[in-house]
């Protein structure tokens, strides 16, 4: 396997995993985000 | 146009309902204009990080790219992507931290506490033109085309009246909530549309085969000049006003240090992987799998097609154009709150409450989507309008902005009014020469103008104009006198 196939594949797992990692702890904050936009609105 | 199965159609359909149903889902909620404009300032990493990736990366980078490395190979990445990764950590180590010390809204503000009023006003004429969606709105025209057989006005109309309609309802949380879901559709389909691509060219082995060995040097045959300016494009993220409304919007200067650094090992992972998938296309278009004529720009898609199985291709294809929505709905609300916020309110009403701002902003918005779409429909060369646009922006408030963050001695109003003029003026006076006067080069994308032996790109006005805005402020620090508080 060439360096830059490693370098393909570390940015796959980087991309997918990352962004799916991100997006759930984006969904963590959510309740929180969203009963400060509540309160605020009141 | 490309045929999708109906698997696919549903998944998009699916896709743009949920969009929609986000911004409905907000429309109400919103009790003040820092509520609606920055979401109360109080954006965690985890949502910095997912609306500053989707926002900043449209299809102009996804295209952009593609086609750079489909026609010269990992140069795309070293020479034109990863310059922009240094502006990041210049933006999360030097500047965030002195955007979050003040209390600033919007770029123009900032422009307006260093300078005064009248600076604020062409900071805000250049960053509203800068942010007019006409770019992404063409983009939308030409997916239309490509997914659904639409003529590109239509496709402009539905897709991108879709971002205008919860973009106008749900305001910047909608845009940041749907940000976060168009950044995991746009990150997670392509990363797993590589395995697709590599089965159908047979593997990497048979890249590294088939290419010229030129695709896989660092620099190919980029000059040095080439680089210089590519590397400079990324001077935008050092002004540019959706980057600068998300620091406003976070909640800390911790978060957003944290979201870049994290953002640029997701940015320079989607930019290689863009360029191996473009790189991928021509390997199939080498071995006959896609058309030996493929457009540079449509190869990345035309690849796609023809490795991703149905369903995953309709997540493809919900995947891009989230890349657009989050483009396009983020600069349009940019453009509302300079409408509303930077002319509006300081220059006809000063007394202009939470609500009626509110409004005006939704009535900006709308004025920059109609402006962005008769531009989408006039022009025949995006490419050069948006230069145009960019160049805007960074030649009327880079020099202001930066010398009023890092040199409190030099708070001189004429220093910025000089500045941001002259700067804007001498803009639109080259670019409009040159793209009247000088002719469009279909091999380098631009308006060329021929003087003598010289030719002169429309790329390289920055290299004058920029210079001109330091002149003008140079000399409003020398003959200004103080800004009275």
């Amino acid at each position: 396997m060439s360096g830059w196939e490693i370098f393909t594949w570390i940015s796959v797992i980087i991309l997918g995993l990352g962004s799916i990692i991100v997006f759930i702890l984006f969904l963590k904050d959510v309740p929180e985000l969203l009963k400060k936009s509540e309160k605020e609105s009141l | 146009m490309y045929s999708l199965a109906a698997i696919d159609y549903i998944i998009i359909v699916i896709y743009l309902l949920m969009m929609v149903g986000v911004g409905i889902w907000f429309s109400k909620r919103h009790s003040n204009f820092d509520d609606y404009f920055l979401a109360g300032r109080s954006l965690t990493t985890p949502i910095l990080i997912t609306t500053l990736i989707s926002t900043y990366y449209g299809i102009d980078v996804l295209f952009g790219d593609s086609q750079l490395a489909f026609t010269d190979g990992v140069v795309a990445w070293f020479g034109y992507a990863r310059p922009t990764y240094a502006f990041f950590l210049i933006a999360a180590f030097l500047l965030a931290n002195r955007l979050k010390k003040e209390d600033f809204r919007s770029l123009p503000d900032i422009l307006d506490k260093y300078y005064g009023k009248k600076t604020r006003y062409i900071g805000a004429l250049a960053s509203f033109i800068y942010s007019l969606p006409a770019l992404s709105l063409y983009g939308f025209g030409m997916l239309g085309d490509v997914i659904m057989g639409w003529p590109p006005f239509v496709g402009m109309l539905i897709l991108g009246g879709i971002a205008l309609v919860y973009t106008l309802t749900g305001g910047f949380w909608a845009v940041a909530l749907t940000d976060s879901i168009q950044f995991v559709m746009m990150c997670v389909v392509l990363a797993i549309a590589v395995p697709f691509a590599f089965n159908i060219i047979g593997g990497f082995d048979t890249m590294i085969d088939v290419l010229p060995a030129a695709y896989f040097e660092s620099m190919g045959d980029l000059s040095i000049w080439l680089v210089i300016i590519y590397a400079s494009t990324g001077l935008t993220i050092l002004v540019e006003p959706t980057f600068y409304q998300r620091i406003f919007a976070a909640k800390s200067y911790k978060n957003v240090r944290n979201a870049l650094i994290i953002g640029i090992f997701i940015w320079g992972s989607y930019d290689w992987v863009v360029t191996i998938l473009a790189m991928a296309a021509k390997v199939g278009a080498i071995q006959g799998i896609i058309p030996a004529d493929v457009a540079p720009d449509a190869s990345l898609l035309t690849i796609m097609v023809v490795a991703l199985p149905a369903g995953v291709l309709g997540l493809f294809m919900a995947g891009v154009l989230s890349t657009e929505m989050s483009t396009l709905d983020s600069y349009c609300l940019v453009a509302g709150g300079n409408v509303a916020y930077d002319f509006y309110k300081p220059a006809l009403k000063p007394d202009a409450g939470d609500d009626e701002l509110i409004q005006k902003t939704r009535w900006g918005v709308g004025l920059s989507w109609i402006l962005g779409f008769v531009m989408a429909i006039s022009f025949d060369q995006m490419l050069g309008l948006w230069v145009f646009m960019a160049s805007i922006l960074i030649s009327s408030v880079l020099v202001p902005i930066l010398g009023g963050l890092f040199f409190p001695k030099f708070h001189k109003p004429l220093a910025g009014l000089l500045s941001t003029g002259l700067g804007l003026a001498s803009t639109i006076i080259l670019n409009m020469y040159i793209m009247t006067q000088g002719t469009f080069v279909v091999e380098e994308e631009t308006y060329v103008l021929h003087i003598g032996q010289w030719n002169i790109f429309q790329e390289y006005l920055m290299y004058i104009t920029v210079p001109i805005s330091f002149m003008g402020y140079m000399l409003g620090i020398i003959f200004g006198k103080e800004k009275r508080s």
